[in-house]
């Protein structure tokens, strides 16, 4: 017993001195990465599927033997869903933690707050989730990029669905109903916007601003009942629409109104809480889908997460997944991560292959905007048993070419000016 | 707003009014006799959703039992927290400080337990056979399962009423509220009786979560969400009031209902400026007795 101690005690010597050293020297050549995601409360199952999903990414990265040489080396931390608190961890990143990149953030609230501390430390920040147009248009700022779509992505492709509906199912009216913050306001203003751009003739009968992650929705739902919206647009972000969809088919609203949910409708997590429940024929959308485009990259993306964690992804994995590929494609073409004015020149414009970009499109950074400009696809609830416990999945899918969902020069210098 | 449009509302408004009553009569149940803000009632609510998915949707234990088992269980798990934690900040007023470090502890405890138990994913439990549909009255259509929940809530009401009034044990707690120390002296098991109560209204926050599980999600984090809407009811019924519990449920409950229909762009603000009113010109609660009980 003593001789197997001292073995253990030799071993664990020859360890410290032989792999520590090695540790550090492989330390000098790091693309360091400050990443941010919430980790507890409603919004947890974002920040947990991100970090696996960047995980994943940065393990294939560097089992190729990193970007110019340089091995990605991240740290995530609770980001609190507070925008005061994400500040304090973006600054420590920054000042102790010496990161060459911010990265990461799922609230619109605190990517606006983060986005502050990036331009005022000169450190570039890669929004992977937060929607809120205002990050790239009215508050842009040179060193952030965001490498998911906006809702004014969401919100273009879904004005031209709405347009194509009229064919096939004239309506007139909408209500709106979305969170009483920056990412539902902006997807209220664009949807108007897109329509009105597009020339189609609507009327607004109804909007409504519950808190986010109210827990109850009746008083509202009985309300749009009586607004009798033919197309109720909703805006709600994560379990709330879980909530909002629970109450109102027993109302039987789904009856009575096209539900229309452009840019987070369609989340799996949707899917797999809500089973047999979810209604047939919601037209959603969402940022990344399991079952679309059905390219080799999108199926192994999907598969070596449920490898990894023992389900699907949710939306929000795929956009940490892209953002790690968008930094170290970056730093590979500059030849290292701290000439920041390099890689924001390397940014601008990068092209990349994502697993949400269908055969033949390759997603890039629009130089403008700092946005990612990509393919966006609307969907209908169909029963699909593919993705379990999913019982509906999105079908009948309708795709929008990504140059028709920028927004305009005019639009982005006018929001801007203000 | 026609008539059948003003009926709606109102039983709209009804439905969350109760579900917000069984959650504020819990909190203010603990505060009236243990002078004690439990911040962490919020999580019994959650813990009492998660329960009852277990039990209901898992288990496939029949639905009416799961809610019972689920509320026993979250009022199981209350009397933990008392007896390891709670009980020793009861009445240190003077001391808020730690009672809202105890209790804000606990949520975050709770809610990582949550977390490490059933993961971050969304849950939901499906409506109980027989309630997934509406009932119709008149040319209005009203969900049963809503329905069920408003009887539910003036069941508990009355029942309520009957053990605060009528039995011995609604007696002591009630004594319990205006002077332990009396309590004592004659001969009452004190610490006992304040287990039994936090028990009681964990367990009262947890049957409200199993109850609402099957129209809301399942989630961690959610019992920080119905927190803030039961303060506000306790605070402008009354800390420590049970009837002004329920009436301040159902005024914010309505004044939410008919505020989206009239003004859909501040209706949250309401609650808030109501509590601001009542905190300024009545902050002992809107109805509370004329002579404040406690001294």
């Amino acid at each position: 017993m003593r001789i197997k101690n001292c073995w253990i005690c030799l071993i664990v010597a020859l360890l410290a001195f032989v792999v520590i050293p090695v540790s550090v020297s492989a330390a000098d050549k790091m693309i360091k990465i400050g990443g941010l995601y919430p980790m507890t409360g409603r919004a947890g199952l974002y920040g947990k599927d991100s970090v696996a999903a960047a995980e994943i990414a940065i393990n294939e990265i560097n089992a190729k033997g990193g970007a110019a040489g340089y091995k990605i080396d991240a740290t995530f931390n609770d980001s609190k869903v507070k925008a005061a608190y994400a500040i304090r961890v973006a600054k420590r990143y920054i000042s102790e933690d010496k990161v060459n990149f911010l990265f990461g953030v799922v609230s619109s609230g605190v990517g606006l707050a983060v986005t502050e501390v990036s331009k005022q430390e000169k450190t570039i920040f890669i929004g992977t989730d937060h929607a809120s147009t205002r990050l790239t248009v009215d508050n842009f700022q040179p060193y952030y990029f965001r490498v998911s779509n906006n809702t004014f992505q969401s919100m273009a492709s879904g004005a031209l669905y709405l347009k194509e509906l009229k064919k096939t199912k004239p309506w007139k009216t909408i209500a709106f109903i979305g969170p009483d913050y920056s990412y539902g306001h902006s997807q209220f203003d664009e949807i108007k916007y897109s329509l009105e751009r597009l020339g189609v003739e609507f009327k607004v009968v109804g909007e409504y601003w519950p808190k986010i992650y109210a827990p109850d929705y009746t008083s509202y739902i009985t309300s749009i009942l009586n607004d009798k919206p033919d197309v109720l647009v909703a805006g709600f972000w994560g379990g709330d629409t879980v909530a909002f969809i629970k109450q109102a088919q027993a109302f039987g609203l789904f009856n009575k109104t096209t539900y229309f949910h452009p840019d987070a409708g369609g989340n799996y997590e949707l899917m797999s809480a809500m089973g047999d429940e979810l209604p047939l024929g919601l037209i959603l959308g969402a940022r990344h889908y399991n079952n679309w485009p059905e390219t080799e990259l999108n199926k192994n993306f999907v598969k070596n997460f449920k490898a990894l964690t023992g389900r699907y992804p949710t939306y929000a994995a795929e956009g940490a997944y892209a953002g790690i590929y968008a930094i170290a494609a970056a730093v590979e073409k500059v030849g290292n991560p701290d000439d920041t004015e390099a890689l924001i020149k390397a940014l601008e414009g990068l092209k990349i292959k994502l697993p949400e970009d269908p055969d033949g499109f390759t997603s890039y950074i629009n130089p403008e905007t700092h946005q990612m400009i990509q393919t966006q696809a609307i969907g209908v609830t169909v029963a699909n048993k593919d993705f379990p416990p999913a019982t509906r999945m999105l079908g009948n899918w309708t795709i929008y070419k990504a140059e028709d969902l920028i927004p305009p020069s005019d639009y982005i210098k006018m929001k801007r000016k203000k | 707003m026609d008539f059948s449009f003003f009926i709606m509302q109102l039983i709209s408004g009804l439905t969350v009014a109760t579900l917000l009553f069984l959650v504020a009569s819990g909190l203010t149940l603990i505060f009236g006799v243990g002078d004690v803000f439990n911040f962490a009632h919020g999580s019994f609510y959650m813990i009492g959703a998660y329960l009852a998915f277990q039990v209901i949707s898992v288990l496939q234990v029949n639905f009416w039992l799961g809610l019972v088992l689920s509320g026993l269980g979250a009022g199981l798990v209350g009397i933990i927290a008392e007896v390891f934690l709670l009980r020793r900040i009861y009445g240190r007023k003077h001391e808020a400080g730690f009672q809202i470090l105890l209790t804000f502890c606990l949520i975050l405890i709770i809610d990582d337990l949550v977390k490490i138990i059933w993961g971050t994913e969304y849950k939901t439990i499906q409506r109980p056979p027989g309630f997934s549909g509406p009932v119709q009255i008149g040319d209005l259509y009203i969900p049963s399962y809503n329905i069920l929940i408003i009887v539910i809530g003036i069941i508990v009401v009355v029942a309520a009423w009957w053990i605060l009034n009528k039995t011995r044990a609604g007696k002591i707690a009630r004594a319990a509220a205006v002077d332990r120390e009396m309590l004592g002296a004659m001969g009452i098991n004190v610490p006992m009786t304040m287990t039994m109560v936090f028990g009681i209204a964990t367990a009262l926050g947890g049957f409200a979560g199993a109850l609402a599980a099957p129209l809301r999600s399942v989630t961690p984090g959610a019992g920080v969400e119905v927190i803030i809407d039961s303060l506000i009811v306790v605070v402008i019924g009354g800390m420590g009031n049970f009837w002004g519990a329920w009436m301040g449920a159902l005024l914010i409950g309505e004044l939410t209902a008919f505020g989206i229909v009239i003004v859909p762009k501040w209706a949250t603000l309401f609650s808030y400026l109501v509590m601001i009113i009542v905190l300024i010109f009545k902050p002992e609660g809107l109805f509370a007795p004329r002579k404040v009980r406690k001294v």
